[in-house]
Protein backbone atom coordinates (compact mmCIF):
# COMPACT_ATOMS: atom_id res chain seq x y z
CA UNK A 1 0.00 0.00 0.00
CA UNK A 2 1.44 3.36 -1.00
CA UNK A 3 1.65 5.97 1.75
CA UNK A 4 -0.74 8.90 1.35
CA UNK A 5 0.88 12.08 -0.01
CA UNK A 6 2.16 14.55 2.56
CA UNK A 7 0.11 17.73 2.94
CA UNK A 8 3.10 20.10 2.78
CA UNK A 9 0.94 23.23 2.45
CA UNK A 10 -1.00 22.67 5.67
CA UNK A 11 2.19 21.70 7.52
CA UNK A 12 4.06 24.72 6.21
CA UNK A 13 1.30 27.15 7.31
CA UNK A 14 1.35 25.64 10.79
CA UNK A 15 5.13 25.90 11.06
CA UNK A 16 5.13 29.49 9.77
CA UNK A 17 2.64 30.42 12.53
CA UNK A 18 4.87 28.70 15.14
CA UNK A 19 7.87 30.64 13.83
CA UNK A 20 5.98 33.97 13.90
CA UNK A 21 4.84 33.36 17.49
CA UNK A 22 8.39 32.43 18.53
CA UNK A 23 9.69 35.67 17.01
CA UNK A 24 6.89 37.65 18.70
CA UNK A 25 7.99 36.25 22.07
CA UNK A 26 11.77 36.33 21.63
CA UNK A 27 12.15 39.88 20.26
CA UNK A 28 10.41 41.70 23.20
CA UNK A 29 12.31 39.52 25.68
CA UNK A 30 15.67 40.25 24.03
CA UNK A 31 15.00 43.96 23.55
CA UNK A 32 13.58 44.30 27.08
CA UNK A 33 10.73 46.54 25.97
CA UNK A 34 9.21 48.51 28.85
CA UNK A 35 5.75 47.61 30.21
CA UNK A 36 3.05 50.24 30.34
CA UNK A 37 -0.45 49.36 31.53
CA UNK A 38 -3.06 50.37 34.09
CA UNK A 39 -4.06 47.90 36.81
CA UNK A 40 -7.57 46.45 36.44
CA UNK A 41 -10.18 46.78 39.26
CA UNK A 42 -10.06 43.10 40.37
CA UNK A 43 -6.46 43.12 41.65
CA UNK A 44 -7.00 46.57 43.16
CA UNK A 45 -9.92 45.22 45.22
CA UNK A 46 -7.68 42.41 46.51
CA UNK A 47 -4.95 44.90 47.39
CA UNK A 48 -7.40 47.19 49.22
CA UNK A 49 -8.83 44.27 51.19
CA UNK A 50 -5.37 43.11 52.33
CA UNK A 51 -4.41 46.70 53.19
CA UNK A 52 -7.38 46.89 55.59
CA UNK A 53 -6.33 43.75 57.53
CA UNK A 54 -4.78 44.29 60.95
CA UNK A 55 -1.16 43.16 61.52
CA UNK A 56 -1.20 39.60 62.89
CA UNK A 57 -4.22 38.62 60.78
CA UNK A 58 -4.06 35.16 59.23
CA UNK A 59 -4.08 34.77 55.44
CA UNK A 60 -4.50 31.26 54.08
CA UNK A 61 -2.77 30.68 50.73
CA UNK A 62 -3.81 27.53 48.87
CA UNK A 63 -1.03 26.66 46.40
CA UNK A 64 -3.34 24.57 44.21
CA UNK A 65 -1.02 24.41 41.21
CA UNK A 66 1.93 22.49 39.85
CA UNK A 67 5.09 23.65 38.03
CA UNK A 68 3.31 23.64 34.66
CA UNK A 69 1.29 26.68 35.82
CA UNK A 70 4.27 28.37 37.44
CA UNK A 71 4.46 31.02 34.70
CA UNK A 72 1.19 32.62 35.78
CA UNK A 73 0.76 31.68 39.43
CA UNK A 74 4.26 31.85 40.88
CA UNK A 75 4.60 35.64 40.32
CA UNK A 76 1.20 36.05 42.03
CA UNK A 77 2.33 33.91 44.98
CA UNK A 78 5.47 36.00 45.40
CA UNK A 79 3.58 39.33 45.20
CA UNK A 80 0.88 38.22 47.64
CA UNK A 81 3.44 36.89 50.11
CA UNK A 82 5.46 40.07 49.81
CA UNK A 83 2.35 42.13 50.55
CA UNK A 84 1.44 39.93 53.55
CA UNK A 85 4.92 40.16 55.09
CA UNK A 86 5.11 43.91 54.50
CA UNK A 87 1.79 44.33 56.35
CA UNK A 88 2.84 42.04 59.22
CA UNK A 89 0.20 39.43 58.33
CA UNK A 90 0.70 35.71 58.99
CA UNK A 91 0.50 33.61 55.81
CA UNK A 92 -0.51 29.96 56.14
CA UNK A 93 0.17 27.77 53.12
CA UNK A 94 -1.43 24.47 52.15
CA UNK A 95 -2.19 22.69 48.91
CA UNK A 96 -4.53 20.14 47.36
CA UNK A 97 -1.92 19.41 44.69
CA UNK A 98 1.13 17.32 45.67
CA UNK A 99 3.38 19.35 43.39
CA UNK A 100 2.11 22.56 44.98
CA UNK A 101 4.34 21.76 47.97
CA UNK A 102 7.47 22.58 45.98
CA UNK A 103 5.90 25.78 44.67
CA UNK A 104 4.95 26.90 48.19
CA UNK A 105 8.36 26.01 49.62
CA UNK A 106 10.15 27.94 46.89
CA UNK A 107 7.95 31.04 47.21
CA UNK A 108 8.36 31.15 51.00
CA UNK A 109 12.13 30.55 50.81
CA UNK A 110 12.42 33.47 48.41
CA UNK A 111 10.15 36.02 50.11
CA UNK A 112 10.48 35.11 53.81
CA UNK A 113 14.28 35.44 53.63
CA UNK A 114 13.87 38.95 52.21
CA UNK A 115 11.71 39.99 55.19
CA UNK A 116 13.64 37.99 57.86
CA UNK A 117 10.58 35.89 58.70
CA UNK A 118 10.83 32.62 60.59
CA UNK A 119 8.89 29.45 59.75
CA UNK A 120 6.46 28.42 62.48
CA UNK A 121 6.52 31.88 64.08
CA UNK A 122 5.78 34.36 61.30
CA UNK A 123 4.29 31.91 58.82
CA UNK A 124 3.28 28.27 58.47
CA UNK A 125 3.69 25.92 55.52
CA UNK A 126 1.29 23.07 56.24
CA UNK A 127 1.93 21.22 52.99
CA UNK A 128 -0.20 18.74 51.07
CA UNK A 129 -3.04 16.50 52.15
CA UNK A 130 -5.25 14.37 49.88
CA UNK A 131 -9.02 14.65 50.19
CA UNK A 132 -9.98 17.75 48.19
CA UNK A 133 -13.52 18.66 49.39
CA UNK A 134 -13.14 16.47 52.49
CA UNK A 135 -9.96 18.33 53.37
CA UNK A 136 -11.70 21.72 53.15
CA UNK A 137 -14.50 20.46 55.40
CA UNK A 138 -11.94 18.95 57.78
CA UNK A 139 -10.13 22.31 57.95
CA UNK A 140 -13.46 24.04 58.47
CA UNK A 141 -14.16 21.86 61.51
CA UNK A 142 -10.65 21.57 62.92
CA UNK A 143 -7.68 22.91 61.01
CA UNK A 144 -5.06 21.43 63.31
CA UNK A 145 -6.51 17.93 63.07
CA UNK A 146 -6.41 18.24 59.28
CA UNK A 147 -2.73 19.17 59.52
CA UNK A 148 -1.26 17.79 62.79
CA UNK A 149 2.23 18.69 61.52
CA UNK A 150 3.63 21.27 59.14
CA UNK A 151 5.85 20.39 56.19
CA UNK A 152 8.95 20.22 58.41
CA UNK A 153 7.29 18.04 61.05
CA UNK A 154 6.55 20.78 63.65
CA UNK A 155 3.38 20.20 65.65
CA UNK A 156 0.66 22.64 64.61
CA UNK A 157 -0.95 22.39 68.08
CA UNK A 158 1.77 24.52 69.68
CA UNK A 159 2.85 26.54 66.65
CA UNK A 160 2.93 30.32 67.38
CA UNK A 161 1.95 31.17 63.79
CA UNK A 162 -1.34 29.30 64.25
CA UNK A 163 -2.24 30.85 67.58
CA UNK A 164 -5.93 31.73 67.53
CA UNK A 165 -6.63 29.63 64.44
CA UNK A 166 -8.74 26.58 65.19
CA UNK A 167 -10.96 26.39 62.10
CA UNK A 168 -11.39 28.15 58.76
CA UNK A 169 -13.75 30.58 60.52
CA UNK A 170 -10.68 32.09 62.22
CA UNK A 171 -9.01 32.87 58.88
CA UNK A 172 -9.14 36.57 57.92
CA UNK A 173 -8.64 35.95 54.21
CA UNK A 174 -8.09 32.93 52.00
CA UNK A 175 -6.51 33.07 48.55
CA UNK A 176 -6.77 30.13 46.15
CA UNK A 177 -3.91 30.10 43.65
CA UNK A 178 -5.66 27.71 41.32
CA UNK A 179 -4.67 25.88 38.16
CA UNK A 180 -7.82 23.73 38.16
CA UNK A 181 -11.35 23.78 39.49
CA UNK A 182 -10.43 24.19 43.17
CA UNK A 183 -11.97 27.69 43.29
CA UNK A 184 -15.45 26.13 42.99
CA UNK A 185 -14.71 23.81 45.93
CA UNK A 186 -13.29 26.63 48.06
CA UNK A 187 -16.40 28.74 47.38
CA UNK A 188 -18.97 25.98 47.93
CA UNK A 189 -17.40 23.98 50.75
CA UNK A 190 -15.20 26.72 52.19
CA UNK A 191 -16.22 30.37 52.21
CA UNK A 192 -20.00 29.84 51.79
CA UNK A 193 -20.02 27.24 54.55
CA UNK A 194 -17.51 28.64 57.05
CA UNK A 195 -17.96 32.32 56.27
CA UNK A 196 -14.50 33.72 55.50
CA UNK A 197 -13.46 36.15 52.72
CA UNK A 198 -12.06 34.41 49.65
CA UNK A 199 -9.96 35.64 46.74
CA UNK A 200 -9.39 33.62 43.57
CA UNK A 201 -6.04 33.79 41.79
CA UNK A 202 -6.50 31.33 38.93
CA UNK A 203 -4.66 30.73 35.67
CA UNK A 204 -6.11 32.52 32.65
CA UNK A 205 -7.75 29.28 31.51
CA UNK A 206 -9.62 28.94 34.82
CA UNK A 207 -10.52 32.65 35.11
CA UNK A 208 -13.84 32.82 33.16
CA UNK A 209 -15.52 30.31 35.48
CA UNK A 210 -14.67 32.54 38.47
CA UNK A 211 -16.44 35.70 37.22
CA UNK A 212 -19.94 34.63 38.36
CA UNK A 213 -18.58 34.33 41.92
CA UNK A 214 -17.27 37.91 41.77
CA UNK A 215 -20.64 39.19 40.55
CA UNK A 216 -22.42 37.38 43.40
CA UNK A 217 -19.80 38.66 45.88
CA UNK A 218 -18.83 35.10 46.85
CA UNK A 219 -15.30 36.23 45.96
CA UNK A 220 -13.72 39.40 47.33
CA UNK A 221 -11.58 39.81 44.21
CA UNK A 222 -9.97 38.07 41.28
CA UNK A 223 -6.40 37.98 39.95
CA UNK A 224 -6.59 36.34 36.54
CA UNK A 225 -3.55 34.89 34.80
CA UNK A 226 -0.28 36.61 34.01
CA UNK A 227 -2.06 39.95 33.57
CA UNK A 228 -3.51 39.69 37.10
CA UNK A 229 -0.03 38.99 38.45
CA UNK A 230 1.43 41.96 36.56
CA UNK A 231 -1.40 44.21 37.82
CA UNK A 232 -0.66 43.21 41.41
CA UNK A 233 3.07 43.84 40.96
CA UNK A 234 2.26 47.29 39.59
CA UNK A 235 -0.12 48.12 42.46
CA UNK A 236 2.57 47.04 44.95
CA UNK A 237 5.10 49.05 42.95
CA UNK A 238 7.44 46.05 42.85
CA UNK A 239 7.93 45.11 39.18
CA UNK A 240 8.68 41.40 38.94
CA UNK A 241 8.60 38.51 36.51
CA UNK A 242 4.99 39.09 35.40
CA UNK A 243 5.65 42.75 34.53
CA UNK A 244 8.81 41.70 32.67
CA UNK A 245 6.86 39.22 30.52
CA UNK A 246 3.93 41.53 29.68
CA UNK A 247 5.44 43.11 26.51
CA UNK A 248 5.97 39.63 25.00
CA UNK A 249 2.37 38.76 25.82
CA UNK A 250 1.09 42.00 24.28
CA UNK A 251 3.00 41.41 21.03
CA UNK A 252 1.85 37.77 20.73
CA UNK A 253 -1.76 38.84 21.36
CA UNK A 254 -1.48 41.48 18.62
CA UNK A 255 0.00 38.88 16.27
CA UNK A 256 -2.85 36.46 16.99
CA UNK A 257 -5.45 39.19 16.38
CA UNK A 258 -3.80 39.97 13.03
CA UNK A 259 -3.70 36.25 12.12
CA UNK A 260 -7.37 35.74 13.07
CA UNK A 261 -8.47 38.84 11.12
CA UNK A 262 -6.32 37.82 8.14
CA UNK A 263 -7.74 34.29 8.09
CA UNK A 264 -11.30 35.64 8.27
CA UNK A 265 -10.72 38.17 5.49
CA UNK A 266 -9.21 35.41 3.33
CA UNK A 267 -12.21 33.18 4.10
CA UNK A 268 -14.73 35.90 3.18
CA UNK A 269 -12.89 36.84 -0.04
CA UNK A 270 -12.68 33.19 -1.13
CA UNK A 271 -16.35 32.68 -0.28
CA UNK A 272 -17.35 35.71 -2.34
CA UNK A 273 -15.31 34.34 -5.25
CA UNK A 274 -17.03 30.99 -4.79
CA UNK A 275 -13.78 29.07 -4.11
CA UNK A 276 -14.54 28.24 -0.44
CA UNK A 277 -17.21 25.93 0.93
CA UNK A 278 -19.67 27.59 3.35
CA UNK B 1 -6.63 13.79 9.81
CA UNK B 2 -4.45 15.01 6.95
CA UNK B 3 -1.99 16.34 9.57
CA UNK B 4 -1.77 12.92 11.18
CA UNK B 5 -1.33 11.31 7.78
CA UNK B 6 1.51 13.66 6.95
CA UNK B 7 3.13 12.82 10.29
CA UNK B 8 2.98 9.07 9.88
CA UNK B 9 3.91 8.84 6.22
CA UNK B 10 7.71 8.92 6.19
CA UNK B 11 9.98 7.73 3.43
CA UNK B 12 13.46 6.27 4.23
CA UNK B 13 15.07 9.38 2.69
CA UNK B 14 13.06 11.68 4.90
CA UNK B 15 13.80 9.58 7.97
CA UNK B 16 17.53 9.73 7.21
CA UNK B 17 17.25 13.51 6.86
CA UNK B 18 15.50 13.73 10.21
CA UNK B 19 18.23 11.68 11.93
CA UNK B 20 20.86 14.06 10.52
CA UNK B 21 18.86 17.09 11.75
CA UNK B 22 18.57 15.45 15.19
CA UNK B 23 22.33 14.86 15.40
CA UNK B 24 22.96 18.48 14.36
CA UNK B 25 20.52 19.75 17.03
CA UNK B 26 22.14 17.63 19.76
CA UNK B 27 25.54 18.96 18.71
CA UNK B 28 24.16 22.53 18.74
CA UNK B 29 22.82 21.97 22.27
CA UNK B 30 26.26 20.73 23.41
CA UNK B 31 28.00 23.70 21.77
CA UNK B 32 25.51 26.14 23.36
CA UNK B 33 26.26 24.65 26.78
CA UNK B 34 30.00 24.90 26.12
CA UNK B 35 29.68 28.62 25.31
CA UNK B 36 27.42 29.28 28.30
CA UNK B 37 29.94 27.68 30.65
CA UNK B 38 33.08 29.19 29.14
CA UNK B 39 31.79 32.71 28.46
CA UNK B 40 33.17 35.37 30.79
CA UNK B 41 30.76 37.56 32.74
CA UNK B 42 31.20 41.36 32.96
CA UNK B 43 33.31 40.96 36.12
CA UNK B 44 35.58 38.46 34.37
CA UNK B 45 34.23 35.41 36.24
CA UNK B 46 32.96 32.23 34.60
CA UNK B 47 29.90 30.17 35.45
CA UNK B 48 30.54 27.13 37.59
CA UNK B 49 29.06 23.80 36.69
CA UNK B 50 27.42 23.44 40.11
CA UNK B 51 24.23 21.58 41.07
CA UNK B 52 22.05 24.53 40.09
CA UNK B 53 23.62 24.88 36.64
CA UNK B 54 23.36 21.13 35.97
CA UNK B 55 19.64 21.37 36.84
CA UNK B 56 19.20 24.31 34.44
CA UNK B 57 20.96 22.45 31.61
CA UNK B 58 18.79 19.35 32.14
CA UNK B 59 15.64 21.51 32.27
CA UNK B 60 16.68 23.36 29.10
CA UNK B 61 17.31 20.08 27.28
CA UNK B 62 13.98 18.64 28.37
CA UNK B 63 12.17 21.86 27.35
CA UNK B 64 13.65 21.68 23.85
CA UNK B 65 12.78 17.99 23.60
CA UNK B 66 9.16 18.73 24.59
CA UNK B 67 8.94 21.46 21.94
CA UNK B 68 10.23 18.99 19.33
CA UNK B 69 6.64 17.70 19.32
CA UNK B 70 5.72 20.83 17.35
CA UNK B 71 7.49 19.18 14.42
CA UNK B 72 6.09 15.72 15.12
CA UNK B 73 6.00 12.91 17.67
CA UNK B 74 9.43 11.35 18.21
CA UNK B 75 11.24 8.93 20.58
CA UNK B 76 13.00 11.71 22.53
CA UNK B 77 9.65 13.35 23.24
CA UNK B 78 8.29 10.00 24.47
CA UNK B 79 11.30 9.58 26.80
CA UNK B 80 10.83 13.08 28.26
CA UNK B 81 7.08 12.57 28.62
CA UNK B 82 7.51 9.28 30.51
CA UNK B 83 10.28 10.75 32.63
CA UNK B 84 7.92 13.55 33.70
CA UNK B 85 5.13 11.11 34.60
CA UNK B 86 7.54 8.88 36.51
CA UNK B 87 9.12 11.71 38.49
CA UNK B 88 5.71 13.22 39.30
CA UNK B 89 4.33 9.87 40.47
CA UNK B 90 7.37 9.15 42.65
CA UNK B 91 7.21 12.62 44.18
CA UNK B 92 3.49 12.28 44.90
CA UNK B 93 3.91 8.82 46.44
CA UNK B 94 6.55 10.14 48.85
CA UNK B 95 4.38 13.13 49.78
CA UNK B 96 1.30 11.00 50.42
CA UNK B 97 3.40 8.79 52.69
CA UNK B 98 5.07 11.69 54.52
CA UNK B 99 2.05 13.96 54.89
CA UNK B 100 -0.92 11.60 55.09
CA UNK B 101 -0.19 7.94 55.78
CA UNK B 102 2.69 8.29 58.24
CA UNK B 103 1.31 11.06 60.51
CA UNK B 104 -2.31 9.92 60.41
CA UNK B 105 -2.17 6.13 60.20
CA UNK B 106 1.26 4.69 60.92
CA UNK B 107 2.59 6.91 63.74
CA UNK B 108 -0.61 6.96 65.88
CA UNK B 109 -0.97 3.16 65.71
CA UNK B 110 2.61 1.92 65.64
CA UNK B 111 4.29 4.62 67.72
CA UNK B 112 1.64 5.58 70.31
CA UNK B 113 2.67 7.55 73.41
CA UNK B 114 0.67 5.19 75.67
CA UNK B 115 -1.73 2.23 75.53
CA UNK B 116 -4.59 4.59 76.26
CA UNK B 117 -3.57 6.73 73.26
CA UNK B 118 -3.30 3.60 71.10
CA UNK B 119 -6.88 2.45 71.87
CA UNK B 120 -8.20 6.00 71.40
CA UNK B 121 -6.50 6.40 67.99
CA UNK B 122 -7.55 2.90 66.93
CA UNK B 123 -11.19 3.61 67.78
CA UNK B 124 -11.19 6.73 65.59
CA UNK B 125 -9.29 5.19 62.70
CA UNK B 126 -10.63 1.63 62.41
CA UNK B 127 -13.57 2.42 60.09
CA UNK B 128 -11.61 4.69 57.68
CA UNK B 129 -8.70 2.23 57.55
CA UNK B 130 -11.03 -0.72 56.84
CA UNK B 131 -12.84 1.28 54.13
CA UNK B 132 -9.48 2.21 52.60
CA UNK B 133 -8.26 -1.38 52.67
CA UNK B 134 -11.50 -2.56 51.06
CA UNK B 135 -10.68 -0.34 48.07
CA UNK B 136 -7.51 -2.38 47.56
CA UNK B 137 -9.59 -5.52 47.02
CA UNK B 138 -10.18 -4.15 43.48
CA UNK B 139 -6.81 -5.71 42.70
CA UNK B 140 -8.37 -9.17 43.12
CA UNK B 141 -11.02 -10.54 40.72
CA UNK B 142 -12.38 -12.82 43.42
CA UNK B 143 -12.67 -10.27 46.24
CA UNK B 144 -13.17 -7.09 44.18
CA UNK B 145 -16.86 -6.91 45.11
CA UNK B 146 -15.90 -5.90 48.65
CA UNK B 147 -14.71 -2.49 47.40
CA UNK B 148 -18.32 -1.63 46.48
CA UNK B 149 -19.12 -0.94 50.14
CA UNK B 150 -16.48 1.79 50.27
CA UNK B 151 -17.58 3.26 46.95
CA UNK B 152 -21.24 3.19 47.99
CA UNK B 153 -20.44 5.11 51.15
CA UNK B 154 -18.28 7.69 49.34
CA UNK B 155 -20.80 8.26 46.55
CA UNK B 156 -23.74 8.50 48.93
CA UNK B 157 -21.89 10.94 51.16
CA UNK B 158 -20.63 13.09 48.27
CA UNK B 159 -24.01 13.19 46.53
CA UNK B 160 -25.83 14.14 49.72
CA UNK B 161 -23.37 16.92 50.42
CA UNK B 162 -23.30 18.20 46.84
CA UNK B 163 -27.10 18.45 46.45
CA UNK B 164 -27.42 21.01 49.20
CA UNK B 165 -24.13 22.83 48.56
CA UNK B 166 -24.46 23.09 44.78
CA UNK B 167 -28.05 24.33 45.05
CA UNK B 168 -27.14 26.95 47.60
CA UNK B 169 -23.84 28.24 46.15
CA UNK B 170 -24.34 27.82 42.43
CA UNK B 171 -28.07 28.31 41.94
CA UNK B 172 -29.71 30.32 44.71
CA UNK B 173 -26.83 32.73 45.35
CA UNK B 174 -26.22 33.20 41.61
CA UNK B 175 -29.91 33.78 40.99
CA UNK B 176 -29.99 36.36 43.75
CA UNK B 177 -27.02 38.19 42.17
CA UNK B 178 -28.67 38.10 38.73
CA UNK B 179 -31.86 39.66 40.06
CA UNK B 180 -30.05 42.50 41.84
CA UNK B 181 -31.67 45.94 41.48
CA UNK B 182 -30.58 48.02 38.48
CA UNK B 183 -28.93 50.65 40.63
CA UNK B 184 -26.56 48.07 42.18
CA UNK B 185 -22.97 48.89 41.37
CA UNK B 186 -23.60 52.62 40.88
CA UNK B 187 -20.99 54.66 42.68
CA UNK B 188 -19.64 58.20 42.82
CA UNK B 189 -17.61 59.14 39.76
CA UNK B 190 -17.92 59.99 36.06
CA UNK B 191 -21.56 59.41 34.97
CA UNK B 192 -20.76 57.12 32.04
CA UNK B 193 -18.44 54.67 33.80
CA UNK B 194 -20.07 54.82 37.24
CA UNK B 195 -23.79 55.13 36.37
CA UNK B 196 -24.53 54.14 32.75
CA UNK B 197 -22.14 51.18 32.54
CA UNK B 198 -23.27 49.44 35.78
CA UNK B 199 -26.95 49.76 34.71
CA UNK B 200 -26.16 48.42 31.21
CA UNK B 201 -24.14 45.62 32.81
CA UNK B 202 -27.05 44.56 35.01
CA UNK B 203 -29.46 44.64 32.06
CA UNK B 204 -27.05 42.58 29.90
CA UNK B 205 -26.61 40.05 32.71
CA UNK B 206 -30.37 39.64 33.12
CA UNK B 207 -30.97 39.46 29.35
CA UNK B 208 -28.15 36.94 28.92
CA UNK B 209 -29.40 34.68 31.71
CA UNK B 210 -33.01 34.68 30.47
CA UNK B 211 -32.23 34.20 26.77
CA UNK B 212 -29.63 31.45 27.34
CA UNK B 213 -32.02 29.62 29.68
CA UNK B 214 -34.69 29.98 26.98
CA UNK B 215 -32.32 28.49 24.38
CA UNK B 216 -32.06 25.33 26.51
CA UNK B 217 -35.85 25.22 27.01
CA UNK B 218 -36.87 22.55 24.50
CA UNK B 219 -40.57 22.13 25.40
CA UNK B 220 -41.49 24.99 23.03
CA UNK B 221 -40.71 25.00 19.33
CA UNK B 222 -38.15 27.77 18.64
CA UNK B 223 -40.18 29.71 16.06
CA UNK B 224 -41.17 33.38 15.67
CA UNK B 225 -40.68 35.29 18.96
CA UNK B 226 -39.43 32.14 20.74
CA UNK B 227 -36.91 31.63 17.93
CA UNK B 228 -35.75 35.25 18.16
CA UNK B 229 -35.20 35.01 21.91
CA UNK B 230 -33.25 31.75 21.61
CA UNK B 231 -31.16 33.30 18.80
CA UNK B 232 -30.19 36.11 21.18
CA UNK B 233 -29.29 33.37 23.68
CA UNK B 234 -26.98 31.79 21.07
CA UNK B 235 -25.25 35.15 20.62
CA UNK B 236 -24.65 35.42 24.36
CA UNK B 237 -23.29 31.85 24.37
CA UNK B 238 -20.95 32.66 21.46
CA UNK B 239 -19.62 35.72 23.27
CA UNK B 240 -19.03 33.60 26.40
CA UNK B 241 -17.23 30.89 24.39
CA UNK B 242 -15.13 33.56 22.69
CA UNK B 243 -14.12 35.01 26.06
CA UNK B 244 -13.22 31.54 27.34
CA UNK B 245 -11.18 30.79 24.21
CA UNK B 246 -9.40 34.15 24.51
CA UNK B 247 -8.46 33.40 28.12
CA UNK B 248 -7.26 29.91 27.14
CA UNK B 249 -5.02 31.33 24.40
CA UNK B 250 -3.72 33.92 26.88
CA UNK B 251 -2.88 31.19 29.40
CA UNK B 252 -1.13 28.94 26.89
CA UNK B 253 0.90 31.84 25.52
CA UNK B 254 1.96 32.78 29.05
CA UNK B 255 3.39 29.26 29.45
CA UNK B 256 5.29 29.56 26.17
CA UNK B 257 6.62 33.01 27.09
CA UNK B 258 7.82 31.72 30.47
CA UNK B 259 9.63 28.76 28.91
CA UNK B 260 11.35 30.89 26.27
CA UNK B 261 12.28 33.39 28.99
CA UNK B 262 13.80 30.51 30.97
CA UNK B 263 15.82 29.37 27.96
CA UNK B 264 17.11 32.87 27.22
CA UNK B 265 17.59 34.25 30.74
CA UNK B 266 18.42 31.26 32.95
CA UNK B 267 20.16 28.98 30.45
CA UNK B 268 21.72 31.06 27.68
CA UNK B 269 21.97 34.21 29.84
CA UNK B 270 21.23 36.49 26.87
CA UNK B 271 18.27 38.36 28.42
CA UNK B 272 16.70 39.09 31.81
Amino acid sequence: MNPKPINWKAGATRHVIYALIAIAVIVPLLKKWPSSFTATPGPRRVYNFIEKLEPGSHVLLAFDYSPDSKAELYPMSVSLLDHCFRKGLIPIAMTHWPQGVGMARRAFDEVAAKHDKVAGEDYAVLGFKPGYVNLIINMGENLKSAFPEDLDGRSTETMPALEGVETLRDIDLAVDLAAGATVDAWVMYGSDRYDFPLVAAPTAVATPRCYPFVQSKQLVGLLGGLRGAADYEQILNVPGKATELMPAQTVTHLLLIVLILGANVRFIVRKLRGTEDA
Amino acid sequence: MSEQTSNTATSPTRRRGEVIVLVVLVAAFAVANYFVLTRKAEDGSRLELDRNMVGIIIAAGLTLIMYSFLYRDNPLFKVAENLYVGVAMGYEAILVWRQALRPQVVDPLFRPVSWHAFWYELAWRTVPIVLGLLLLTRLSKKHGWMSRYSYALFIGWAAGLAIFTETDSKILTQLQATLAPLQQGISDGPWFTHIVMPILGTIALLAGTVTVLFYFFFSVKHERSAGAISRVGIWFLMVAFGAMFGYTVMGRLALLIDRLDFLMADWLKISG
